[in-house]
């Protein structure tokens, strides 16, 4: 039996799940959306990735998890790594592209850039409180415009003239948009415009005051968008790389660091048929009230987390 | 009996752990009683929100939101401090707020004082009790100061140490002891004695450290940049991965020691920029630099949404980050009370010094 290592990465819109060999080799790979739940998605992510690869050849050995739903994905599969999206993202994409020195993320809730040196981070940032230029401005605006946010780019690309929308604030832009759209401007063109917005909103924001030098690979989920890929090379005057796995970065990433950890639990695939619950419990032992979350496999308590102290340990 | 009648009940809103030098000088120097507030909660962050202007600065709801649990508690007078940025006209609009919702108190707001003169003090403490001894008064009040000073002190130490404790815990107990000696004072010998105890055990804790530790420097607005709930326990988090946490700003910085530890500090970062942008900036640039000059691995600079001084700052921070090659982390705090995104951050940033480290 050959080892082999499950990442997985569940975002606020997609989740996805790679399994790496020992040469970090992709012998499976998916990309699903979350719905609102990462639990059922991560069962259905699991379902497909056991049909994908030689389960007679390969054993996991190691899992690990990532995205903003990690620690309860990570108790519910026994992730043996959890790790924050950032850090996956840079080790994934430093082991694929050793010489990169920026890596642009936009995802569907947040969007980061991480500046590397020597194949190491040694910079980045993340938007803190405003969701504006991320994918769910784009999918919301293609809905609004009756086309499928996977046709975004398509239509970017075929545009001459991109109408000019304010990128400043995300509602501040709906508002030019619709405007624009009641004008009389061609479709194409206020598509094309959206891409640059979301460019010039990244830059401006997440982009601010960091130094942005070649080589640079664009990845997230927005990366697949041609639009955005093309606004992205114009503004910033040089050639910007897309792996083709860069939707499954952060993935790989996890999956990596998991094989490179020192952590082993042999996964078992049972866990897509077996009932998860989560429910929310108020601590009361002080006034602090902390919330927390307890994750139950059947009827058994299985892990629970959210107190600030060990007072709330004992809901366990 | 009659006296406890006529007591003054004062409040100030919670402020980082500073509350039990406020509760020692209302209560030893001004003889009043001092109503100490609630720790703050997510229902003061909700009591507050609902009565703010939208775009006001965190820390104007927070403190309102307090207010409001003072009053509730019994607080019968209200304190509100002065200050160079938006703070100063703090007091007047929730003055103003508190009234309109029906509550009865009475409001001093140092804003409405010249404090740069020394007889404006001498009226604000006849105002609140006419009938305190001068002598007894100064003495006390300086045993306040002192108990800041303390406080300051060893919470700096605490920040440093807490992630290299070896015993397991014996530490953070330390800690806690001391502050509820301070919140407990009652005279001169308590404050000296919890202090010094508090100091020995402290020092009797085995700290491990590695050779070279990983050292974060904190910058930032006044208010947020201290209190822990307000960041969501930045310092507490942070220490815990196992780093150095080091803060300058305190009150004993910036206002006990002032003159004497960093007399014009502006003109040391007089390359760097030429005009006073706020109550803070100087201060936070400056030891931002000093940060980078020191070889850390990180500044992490801290405000709340809208805080227009610290919004100046951080460009000039840009700068020092790519002069010195020091990644600086930006958070900005609202209302929110889930710490799920500031624990991604903080764990990447964490990585990311940690990795450099070990590649530099």
């Amino acid at each position: 039996m050959e080892e082999a290592y499950l990442g997985i990465d569940v975002g606020s819109i997609s989740t996805k799940g790679v399994i790496i060999g020992r040469d970090n080799d992709i012998l499976a790979g998916e990309y699903i959306w979350t719905q609102g739940d990462p639990i059922g998605a991560v069962k259905e992510l699991l379902r497909r990735l056991e049909g994908q690869f030689d389960k007679g050849r390969y054993q996991i050995v190691a899992t690990g998890t990532t995205g903003s739903a990690r620690k309860l994905v990570g108790a519910i599969v026994g992730a043996t790594m959890v790790k924050n999206e950032i850090t996956a993202h840079a080790v994934g994409t430093t082991t694929f592209h050793p010489d990169v020195r920026t890596i642009l993320e936009i995802g569907g809730q947040d969007s980061k850039i991480i500046l590397v040196e020597n194949g190491v981070a040694v910079d980045y940032a993340m938007n803190t409180l405003c969701a504006a230029g991320t994918g769910a401005f784009l999918s919301s605006q293609a809905k609004r415009l009756g086309i499928e946010v996977e046709e975004i780019g398509a239509y970017a690309l075929r545009s001459e003239h991109p109408t000019p929308i304010a990128a400043r604030c995300t509602v501040f832009a709906e508002s030019d948009l619709v405007h624009k759209i009641q004008m009389g401007h061609p479709r194409e063109d206020i598509i094309a415009g959206v891409c640059n917005a979301v460019v010039a909103n990244y830059l401006s924001n997440v982009g601010k005051g960091k130094k942005i030098l070649s080589p640079v690979v664009f990845q997230g989920g927005v990366s697949k968008n041609e639009g955005v890929v093309a606004a992205f090379e114009r503004t910033l005057g040089c050639k910007v790389i897309v792996d083709p796995n860069g939707h499954l970065m952060g993935a790989l990433g996890v999956a990596i660091l998991a094989r490179k950890g020192s952590g082993r639990q042999k996964f078992d695939f049972a866990v897509e048929n077996m009932e998860f619950r989560t429910r929310e419990a108020s601590c009361g032992g002080c006034s602090n009230n902390c919330e927390i979350i307890c994750v139950y496999r059947g009827d058994k308590l299985i892990d629970s987390w959210g107190n600030r102290c060990e007072r709330g340990a004992k809901v366990r | 009996m009659k006296d406890a009648m006529e007591q003054k009940k004062i409040s100030f809103p919670r402020y980082a752990e500073y509350n039990c030098a406020f509760k020692y000088i209302v209560e030893q120097a001004l003889g009043c009683k001092y109503v100490m507030p609630p720790a703050l909660t997510k229902r003061t962050m909700e009591l507050g929100a609902k009565y703010s202007p939208e775009f006001v600065c965190t820390p104007f709801k927070t403190t309102l939101g307090n207010m409001i649990e003072s009053l509730e508690a019994g607080a019968d007078t209200l304190l509100m401090t002065h200050g160079l940025c938006r703070l100063g006209y703090y007091g007047e609009l929730q003055e103003q707020i508190l009234k309109d919702l029906g509550y009865k108190f009475d409001f001093i707001n140092l804003s409405e004082y010249d404090m740069s003169k020394k007889k404006e003090y001498i009226r604000i403490v006849r105002r609140i009790n006419p009938r305190v001894n001068p002598a007894k008064f100064l003495a006390e009040f300086m045993e306040g100061v002192r108990m800041v000073e303390y406080l300051d002190e060893l919470t700096g130490e605490y920040y440093k140490n807490r992630g290299f404790d070896a015993s397991g815990g014996d530490y953070d107990q330390a800690y806690r002891e001391f502050l509820t000696a301070m919140y407990t004072a009652r005279c001169r010998a308590d404050v000296e004695e919890g202090y010094r105890a508090a100091r020995r055990a402290m020092q009797a804790v085995p700290i491990e450290k590695p050779l070279r530790p990983l050292r974060v420097g904190l910058v930032g607005e006044f208010y947020t940049v201290m209190d822990a709930f307000s960041n969501l326990e930045l310092e507490r988090k942070l220490s815990g991965m196992g780093v150095e946490v080091h803060r300058w700003m305190n009150v004993t910085h910036q206002f006990l020691q002032y003159s004497g530890g960093q007399k014009n500090m502006h003109v040391k970062i007089e390359d760097l920029c030429r005009y006073e942008m706020g109550p803070t900036s100087t201060a936070n640039i400056w030891y931002a630099r000093e940060c980078a000059e020191r070889g850390f691995d990180g500044i992490i600079h801290i405000k709340s949404a809208a805080c227009t001084p610290e919004i100046d700052v951080m460009p000039v921070l840009q700068n020092i980050s790519a002069d010195y090659k020091i990644p600086v982390l930006y958070l900005t705090y609202d209302a929110q009370t889930s710490d799920v995104g500031l624990m991604t951050r903080l764990e990447a940033f964490y990585d990311m010094i940690d990795m450099r480290k070990k590649v530099l």
